[in-house]
């Protein structure tokens, strides 16, 4: 059900979203750019909390891997973007401590996995032929392999069944969380933009005049050469 | 006395922890998080500075923050407002990320950091330019110049830094405000050109090499010069306060012509016989040659006008501007200073450092000397647990992941750890006469945007050859743009044509300098089409393991000297662990990977 929604919504995206707002693709990969890099990231730092050099091996494996995901959306970026590619700045967030063990990092990356890959499924199948389908195609058998590898990996780390369900468990509910935040973000930013047009358009008015003497001005006065506090 | 310097907000944020007056650690948050630039608040560059200096954030006496929230709000408020009514969706965008986050900055360090408001002091930006480049610079006295694309009003600010007492006093003379801006000039036309603003102005820098400077005059009058020595930007030109409509406005396009799109191929290259140039390309070539010179003339304007408010033999300098080198040099050639210091980190990202050696200085005292730095201040990193699990890589399921253009696969890798360094560099400078690409990280990383020999990728000079290969299966990179070498200073002057008083400024990458003519040909993978290089005069005192490694290179080659280039992919910021290392080493033509006393190679030993 869910699927069939999304699979909608894709379609509705892809076919009328994009039509009208072709700078749109760009952004989205930039946004799959920006996933895949942060994979990469949250696996090296799990990487430190691993002993065997084995385990540590795979993972590096699919570190290179994901980086390489990476960096065909950047070049595929090239063919939509329009403007040189600059990666998305988002906030790196640790999900657990140092002293967690490694296969909680594990169990995080392999949600993100099973997440992506349906969602890159269902943005394939709604896609026209074109650079960016092809890049999917070849990520999603890659990341195809990776749900059945770290969820190999996790028992192999000495997860056990119960572990690795409250681990898959805990994960999804913060993603539902950040998702429900995400939605929440949304709604403001729509109410925040409608309000600052307003304001915008009223004081305005009253202070376009000032602002241009101000930038006119051409030199500083106020105190900028001190030490501050609030 | 314990001070944690921050900077963040825009680009580039950094940490820096001074305790008792010296600088125990500085890093950017990029080498951290792995996204090139990161302006996010600097929580891995934090807890890396506090774990260094062995406190946790309640010990501190005080944070630096670099930026003064309240006076930067006011201008982007003005210049949303000035082109009222065309500018809704910039005043929109920028009072949400304002109002949602910027202006709060001093309370966000407060409860990130949980320390009072009260242990948290802030400076104007420009102000934090200013100490960044007079702290570290030594010198009793100095005229300071800060040149940098925008902070809060200013643009350009001209400072007069003494000690008095122990302490320092920075002195405003005069600050030029926004929108006259070099920096933002020159970043608009790095986009017009199809580069990457706020990141790819070198690059505009090394397209200029290959232009003649034949729209300065049109220049000129986008650009004015004033009597005094100061400058006047014409607006017409630029969508500075409407930059949803793209870096330059109609009628810069009627006068320059149209923008380049990034996806354009750019016919020039530093190591081959340029292929047809067509008239598009040459144009745009002109352009950048155009817009350098006139940047250079503007900021020798500025450094006239400096000197006769503050008539000093030392000048400091800061700000973005600073990262010019090829100003940089006529700087130190032409202007009135005899001597120029330019801290190792010159952008927004070594504000970190100036500003907590200011506070610890303004409180503590100290003299000029006690607060000079190293650039290495960023993280070290124990390789050994990284070695083991190369025995367990398998290089046929690296392949599918290679670099496009890669070739090299299925190919063993192996490590051999060396007892010492003489050891090391004999066997790194062998396979570096064998045309090997060596990638080298060793100790703790550099500060700022140059890799100066512990997180460098190293070839031979001569052989232009192999650096059309590092260009192309390693780094990436545009092959307009040129590479530089580090060289002994034993050797400076054999390869350089320099004043020798100026050899010494030239330890940080900081100046485009002449290459002798005698020596081009042993270098001539290094050196710019104009005949410069922006080299790296490496003294045993700075990094001693870089300088023992170019002497062993100097034994078989003749010349101390090396090609050095950061050690990171196109996008990527430098590496800072060896992990993020091997992955570079895995997926590219690199052929030797060194870490610390550790060389990894692929080959059959």
């Amino acid at each position: 059900m869910i699927d069939a929604i999304e699979r909608l919504k894709i379609r509705f995206a892809v076919s009328i979203g994009w039509s009208a707002d072709p700078g749109r693709v760009g952004e989205v990969i930039r946004g799959f750019q920006s996933t895949e890099a942060d994979g990469v990231w949250h696996l090296y730092r799990g990487m430190r909390s691993i002993s065997d050099p084995k385990e540590r091996a795979i993972v590096f494996g699919h570190c290179l891997e994901e980086e390489s995901h990476a960096d065909a959306f950047v070049r595929v970026y090239r063919h939509y973007g329009g403007r040189a590619f600059s990666p998305s700045h988002f906030e790196r967030k640790s999900i657990y401590q140092g002293d967690a063990p490694a296969w909680k990092t594990l169990a995080f990356v392999h949600v993100g996995e099973v997440d992506a890959t349906r969602r890159f499924r269902l943005l394939r199948d709604a896609l026209p032929e074109g650079p960016l389908k092809e890049c999917l195609r070849t990520v999603i058998d890659d990341e195809e392999g990776h749900v059945d590898l770290t969820h190999d990996m996790l028992r192999r780390m000495g997860a056990t069944d119960g572990g690795i369900r409250r681990a898959v468990a805990g994960v999804r509910l913060r993603r539902l969380w950040e998702g429900w935040l995400r939605v929440g973000r949304r709604v403001v930013d729509t109410l925040a933009t409608a309000l600052l047009s307003v304001v915008y358009y009223v004081f305005g008015l009253f202070l376009f005049g000032a602002a241009r003497r101000k930038l006119a001005a051409g030199v500083v006065t106020y105190d900028n050469n001190s030490l501050k506090r609030l | 006395m314990r001070v944690l310097g921050i900077s963040y907000g825009y680009h580039d944020a950094s940490a820096c922890m001074v305790v008792d007056g010296k600088v125990v650690a500085a890093a950017a948050e990029e080498r951290f998080t792995r996204q090139k630039h990161d302006a996010n608040f600097p929580t891995y560059a934090v807890e890396y500075c506090l774990k260094e200096a062995g406190i946790t954030s309640s010990d501190l006496d005080q944070a630096v923050f670099h930026e003064d929230p309240h006076a930067k709000f006011s201008r982007v408020l003005c210049s949303a407002m000035a082109a009222y009514p065309d500018t809704r969706r910039e005043f929109v965008q920028s009072m949400k990320s304002w109002l949602g986050r910027k202006l709060w900055a001093v309370n966000s360090i407060s409860a990130r950091l949980d320390i009072s408001p009260d242990r948290i002091t802030y400076l104007g930006h420009h102000f934090s330019h200013a100490v960044q480049a007079f702290m570290g610079s030594g010198f009793e006295s100095a005229a300071i110049l800060v040149v940098d694309a925008v902070g809060d009003w200013a643009c350009s600010a001209l400072y007069h830094g003494t000690w008095q007492e122990g302490r320092p006093q920075v002195e405003r003379l005069l600050e030029v405000a926004f929108p006259n801006s070099l920096g933002l000039v020159y970043s608009a036309i790095t986009a017009y050109l199809g580069f990457s603003p706020n990141d790819s102005e070198a690059t505009t820098m090394a397209l200029a090499a290959f232009g003649k400077p034949r729209f300065a005059d049109r220049m000129r009058a986008v650009v004015a010069g004033l009597d005094d020595g100061l400058y006047q930007v014409d607006e017409d030109y630029f969508n500075f306060t409407r930059f949803f409509r793209g870096p330059v406005t109609d009628k810069f396009i009627e006068t320059f012509g149209p923008a380049r799109k990034p996806t354009d191929d750019l016919p020039f290259n530093c190591f081959e016989e340029a292929t047809a140039v067509t008239a598009d390309a040459a144009r745009l070539a002109d352009v950048a040659a155009s817009t350098q010179l006139v940047l250079e003339e503007r900021v020798l304007g500025l450094c006239k006008k400096l000197h006769s408010m503050a008539p000093s033999e030392n000048l400091c300098f800061a700000g973005g501007v600073s990262l010019n080198c090829v100003s940089n040099y006529r700087i130190l050639s032409e202007s009135p200073f005899k001597n120029v210091y330019i801290p190792p980190d010159p952008g927004d990202g070594g504000t970190s450092v100036g500003t907590a050696l200011y506070y610890a200085a303004s409180h503590g005292g100290g003299a000029p000397e006690r607060h000079r730095y190293s650039p290495y201040l960023g993280a070290d990193f124990d390789e050994s647990a990284d070695i083991e699990l190369i025995d367990f890589i398998k290089p046929e399921r690296i392949t599918p992941y290679l670099k496009p253009g890669v070739t090299l696969s299925g190919l063993k890798w192996r490590s051999r750890t060396y007892p010492n360094r003489a050891a090391l560099c004999a066997a790194v400078a062998d396979r570096l006469m064998q045309g090997q690409i060596v990638g080298w990280v060793q100790g703790r990383s550099e500060i700022g945007p140059r890799a100066l020999g512990n997180r460098s990728i190293l070839i031979r000079p001569d052989d232009k050859a192999l650096a059309i290969r590092l260009s192309k299966q390693v780094k990436e990179r545009a092959a307009l743009r040129p590479y530089a070498f580090s060289v002994a200073e034993r050797d400076a002057l054999a390869t350089l044509a320099i004043d020798p008083a100026h050899v010494r400024a030239n330890r940080w990458m900081q100046y485009a300098v002449p290459v002798l003519e005698s020596a081009r040909d042993k270098l001539a993978a290094a050196v710019h089409i104009d005949g410069t290089t922006r080299p790296q005069v490496c003294y045993p005192e700075d990094n001693p393991a870089y300088h023992d490694l170019l002497v062993a290179f100097g034994e078989r080659f003749g010349l101390c000297a090396l090609l050095n280039t950061s050690f990171n992919a196109s996008g990527y910021p430098m590496v800072t662990t060896p992990v993020e290392a091997m992955a570079m080493f895995a997926r590219t033509e690199m052929d030797v990977l060194v870490l610390n006393n550790t060389v990894v190679s692929r080959d059959v030993e």
